[in-house]
Order: C-alpha cells, then sequence, then structure tokens
C-alpha cells in the first residue's frame, strides 16, 4: 500500500495538520478545556437526577440553604460558558502570536480589548452576555486571526518603539506594544463607528447569521456526523491523528452545539428536551469507546476468538492495550497490530463508527436515549460516560452496551481473517 | 543525553516513557527521557540531543527537522511497531543509534 495517491493524501493531511491559523485554532479550545469541563460539572451536580434516596442538590441544598448551592455552578458558568467567545479570542490570539515567537500576552490582551469593543451593549449599559458566549464564537476566531497579523505586521513595521538596551524587559515590551495597539484599536472603534451608521445590526450578529448559525445546522445532522466520523478514521488509519487534524475545524461548530443544551439543562429542560444530537460528547461517549474506531470492542472480539493460543501475536497486543484502552486511549492497538494500512482492518476500523453514530443518531432522535448535556474529559470511562454524558441516564448505558455488543459482532469476522492471514503468512516464510 | 519524544497530548507516549526510562536504568545509560507536547517542544530545547516524533504526528517530522537539525539535534519518526507494542528497548535503541551518528 504504497500508492502515490496515498502518500499525497498523507502529504496534504499533515499539512493541514500543521497549518498555523489550524493550529492555533485547535490549541486555543485546547486551552480553555478544563474550563469547559469544570462548567459542565457545576451544571451537572446542579441537577443530578435523585439516586433512589440519594440525592445530591436535595442534600446541599439542605446544607447551604435553598437554591444558595445551585449558585456555585451557576457563578462557575457565568464565568467559564458565559464568556466562551471573550476566553477563545484571547486564547487563540495568544497562540497564534506565540508561533510567530511575538508577544503572546500583547496580543491576547488587545483582542480580549477589541471583542469587548464590538460586543453589542444593553440597554443599561451592560455587556451582552449573549454575544460574550457561545454565540460569538466565530467572530472571536475571525478577530484573533485578523488582529495578531495585523499586530505581527505593525510590530514589524518602523511604527514600534525600539526601547535603548538596559531597559527592563516587561517596560520594553509594553512599549513595544504600545503603537501597535493604539493602531489596531483604533482601527476597530472605526470598523464599530461604520458599521452602526451603514448597517442596522453588529457585527456579532452578522456574522453569527450568515456563518455560524447555518454551520451549526448543518453540524447538527446525521449526515454531518457520518462525515466527521469517516474523516477521523480515514485519517488515522493512515496513521494520522484525526481528531487532531479535523478539531481545528469540528470544535468551533460542535462547542455551541453542547452549550446550547447545557445552558437549557441549566435552566431546568430535561435532557431529553434539549435541542441538539450531535455534539462532541455524542461522539466521544457512544462512538469513540475505547478511542478512535471503537477500538475497545475489537480488544473483546481478540480475546472472543482468540481463546486458546495464549500467545497469539493478536491477543498479546490486545493485553498490552487494554489497560488504557478503558480509558480511550488505543495508539497501542492502531500501531501494534496494527490497523494503520492493515488491508484486513481498513473497513471494520473505518465503517463501525460510522453505524455506530448512526444508530446512536436514532436512539435519540428518537427520544429512546436523553441528549448529552455534559462534557466530559475524553479519557473517561465507557459505561460512565454514557451515564454521566446524558446527565445521569441508565439509557445511556444501554445504548453504550447495545453499541459495544454490535461494534464486537462486527468485528469478529474481521478478526478471524486476520489471524488466518497471519498464520498464513508464518506458514509461508 | 537528553531525549524528547514529541506526540499530541503526550498521552500515550508516557507510557513508552516509562518503559524507555526502566530500559535505560537496566543497562546503565544515563538518559533524561520526556514526552511532551509538540507546542511545549520550543522550551525545552537546551542540551536536547535527540528529538523521537510519535507516528500519530509524524507529519510535524517536516517542520521539527528544519528547525531542530541545524542546532545538531537529531529529529526521528518513533518506528510505528516498536511505538504500538510499547516496546522501550527498541525505542531506547533507536535514540541511542540516532545519538551515535551525531
Amino acid at each position: 500500500m504504497n500508492h502515490p495517491l496515498m502518500q499525497r493524501f498523507i502529504e496534504v493531511a499533515g499539512r493541514i495538520g500543521a497549518q498555523r491559523h489550524l493550529v492555533a485554532i485547535r490549541d486555543g479550545f485546547v486551552a480553555i478545556m478544563p474550563l469547559v469541563i469544570i462548567g459542565s460539572l457545576g451544571i451537572l451536580i446542579n441537577n443530578f437526577p435523585p439516586f433512589g434516596s440519594f440525592d445530591l442538590p436535595g442534600i446541599l441544598n439542605g446544607i447551604f440553604g435553598e437554591g444558595n448551592w445551585q449558585k456555585v455552578g451557576g457563578s462557575i458558568w457565568n464565568g467559564t460558558f458565559a464568556v466562551l467567545g471573550l476566553l477563545i479570542a484571547f486564547s487563540i490570539a495568544y497562540n497564534l502570536a506565540k508561533s510567530y515567537e511575538i508577544d503572546g500576552l500583547s496580543s491576547g490582551l488587545i483582542t480580549a480589548a477589541a471583542y469587548i469593543m464590538l460586543v453589542p451593549e444593553t440597554p443599561d449599559w451592560g455587556l451582552s452576555f449573549a454575544w460574550l458566549g457561545a454565540q460569538g464564537l466565530f467572530v472571536a476566531i475571525i478577530l484573533a486571526l485578523v488582529l495578531t497579523e495585523l499586530f505581527r505586521y505593525l510590530l514589524q513595521s518602523r511604527l514600534a518603539i525600539k526601547m535603548p538596551e538596559g531597559v527592563p524587559d516587561g517596560v520594553s515590551r509594553s512599549f513595544t506594544a504600545l503603537i501597535p495597539a493604539s493602531i489596531i484599536l483604533i482601527l476597530v472603534g472605526l470598523f464599530q463607528a461604520l458599521m452602526s451608521h451603514f448597517a442596522e445590526i453588529s457585527i456579532f450578529e452578522w456574522i453569527f447569521n450568515i456563518i455560524q448559525e447555518p454551520l451549526q445546522g448543518l453540524g447538527n445532522t446525521l449526515p454531518a456526523a457520518m462525515v466527521v466520523s469517516f474523516l477521523n478514521h480515514l485519517l488515522w488509519f493512515f496513521g494520522l491523528h484525526g481528531t487532531n487534524i479535523i478539531g481545528s475545524v469540528i470544535e468551533p461548530v460542535y462547542l455551541p452545539l453542547i452549550e446550547k443544551n447545557l445552558s437549557l439543562y441549566q435552566s431546568g429542560v430535561s435532557a431529553f428536551d434539549v435541542p441538539n444530537i450531535v455534539t462532541k460528547p455524542f461522539l466521544d461517549s457512544f462512538v469513540f469507546m475505547g478511542g478512535s474506531g471503537t477500538t475497545i470492542a475489537l480488544l473483546i472480539a481478540i480475546f472472543f476468538v482468540i481463546r486458546q493460543e495464549k500467545n497469539h501475536p493478536y491477543r498479546e497486543v490486545a493485553k498490552l492495550s487494554t489497560p488504557a484502552g478503558l480509558f480511550n486511549i488505543n495508539e497501542p492497538v492502531i500501531f501494534g497490530l496494527p490497523i494503520v494500512l492493515n488491508p484486513i482492518m481498513m473497513l471494520p476500523f473505518i465503517l463501525i463508527p460510522v453505524i455506530l453514530t448512526v444508530t446512536s443518531y436514532i436512539a435519540l432522535a428518537t427520544g429512546i436515549v436523553p441528549k448529552t448535556v455534559a462534557i466530559l474529559p475524553w479519557t473517561t470511562p465507557p459505561i460512565l460516560s454514557g451515564y454521566l454524558v446524558t446527565g445521569g441516564s441508565w439509557r445511556g448505558i444501554a445504548l453504550q452496551i447495545f453499541n459495544l455488543a454490535l461494534a464486537v459482532i462486527l468485528y469478529i469476522p474481521f478478526v478471524v481473517a486476520g489471524v488466518r492471514a497471519l498464520k498464513q503468512r508464518m506458514e509461508t516464510r | 543525553m537528553n531525549i524528547i519524544l514529541v506526540c499530541s497530548a503526550g498521552m500515550s507516549t508516557s507510557m513508552l516513557v516509562t518503559k524507555m526510562k526502566k530500559a535505560a536504568e537496566d543497562r546503565g545509560v544515563p538518559a533524561d527521557i520526556e514526552a511532551v507536547s509538540e507546542s511545549a517542544l520550543k522550551r525545552k530545547l537546551d542540551n536536547l540531543d535527540v528529538v523521537l516524533i510519535g507516528p500519530q504526528v509524524r507529519y510535524l517530522e517536516k517542520k521539527i527537522k528544519s528547525q531542530l537539525e541545524p542546532k545538531g539535534i537529531k529529529v526521528a519518526v518513533i518506528d510505528q511497531m516498536a511505538y504500538g507494542m510499547i516496546q522501550g528497548e527498541k525505542v531506547l535503541d533507536q535514540a541511542l543509534g540516532l545519538y551515535k551518528g551525531k
């Protein structure tokens, strides 16, 4: 399997994976993940269903006074999800500037300031939370990329103040950034004035209406979920980090979708009635069990097919891969079996996750299983993840078990074929 | 000698690092081994001898090579099978081989 077309594919995918701006977007999202996960955890604790007689929110309210406990989760929400756009603006600008080896902190601060400048004001001179949060995500990304490029250009131009040697680093840095920062903010201010003069709506509403909302609508469909699943596994099949490469494209689309679910769940809507089916936690929990390729099912299939020969190479790999596999880390099985460029494993590895995407979508769309209302670390083991991600529903576990069983059955014939091929190769040797 | 392994989140590679450290200890090879993400690599360049790249981020090879080889740091992608089977010995051999060729 060393076709020139394939080499070309790997090269192109690699170039996308290492593209400066896409990497900055991806790393920007990675950087805010801790905040996002704790924000989601706050909501989950506030709304956790009673477990028999054990009612967590009830007990906590008993201790802190009715409603007071919920304020903890609520204020965590305000500091994390409610200002997602602002956080992302800073974080992407910082990362992009760092990749150019220019002052990341200044670039992040300038972008955050510009973002606030453009956020629509409320009538009583407040900032509109609606646009500080997930709805402003695309404006945040565009601002971070454009302003950091502008900042870099201005720093290299003659306008930057060069301080004499001997001036402390911090002082010299803030002066270096002074003129570029002033120019950028004046430009943003002028832009804002022009927008409000010539257009009836703010840049936020405009970008949201023409880019973000259509993309999200598209993202929340079954075909889109299947394409994401397919691409991820095609890349992994070639030994490339799929989730990493497509992350910069899918995070901006899928994070607002789960945010919508979370904010409604927080306000008391049940996990069945929140709107969005396809989210990142949806894929992580119901499809990528044991890692990309639902490889935990492959491990089970291997243990099932090879029961006698304790030292069979497949079994050895499976044994080695199991501990990490429980936490959705599966590089050992992907590279060790290997799955990468293995013609026998190509079909199941790419298609089983697509099939599970369909079954999961149907289960959620028909209302048999609640939708996703939590963001978990992607290393959360299956079963536990299915329970938590649906806001504490056994139906989430049931779907995971159904999907796992289906995947095991689908993997078995390919494991048998692989074992046979291996045996033939050994004998001819 | 200082060896750094680069992967996506430093997650799976850290298992390999543990095995490599043990292999180095058993053989009495004085080696400092660490796994980092690509973005953290820049801060680790002092006294670095060998950089090994995880096969899942092999597309970084060209970029890292062009940055580090002028500084005399050896760069290679980890052998895929050895990576998958977490064979610390083999990967350590690979690193030592690169170091000797320096």
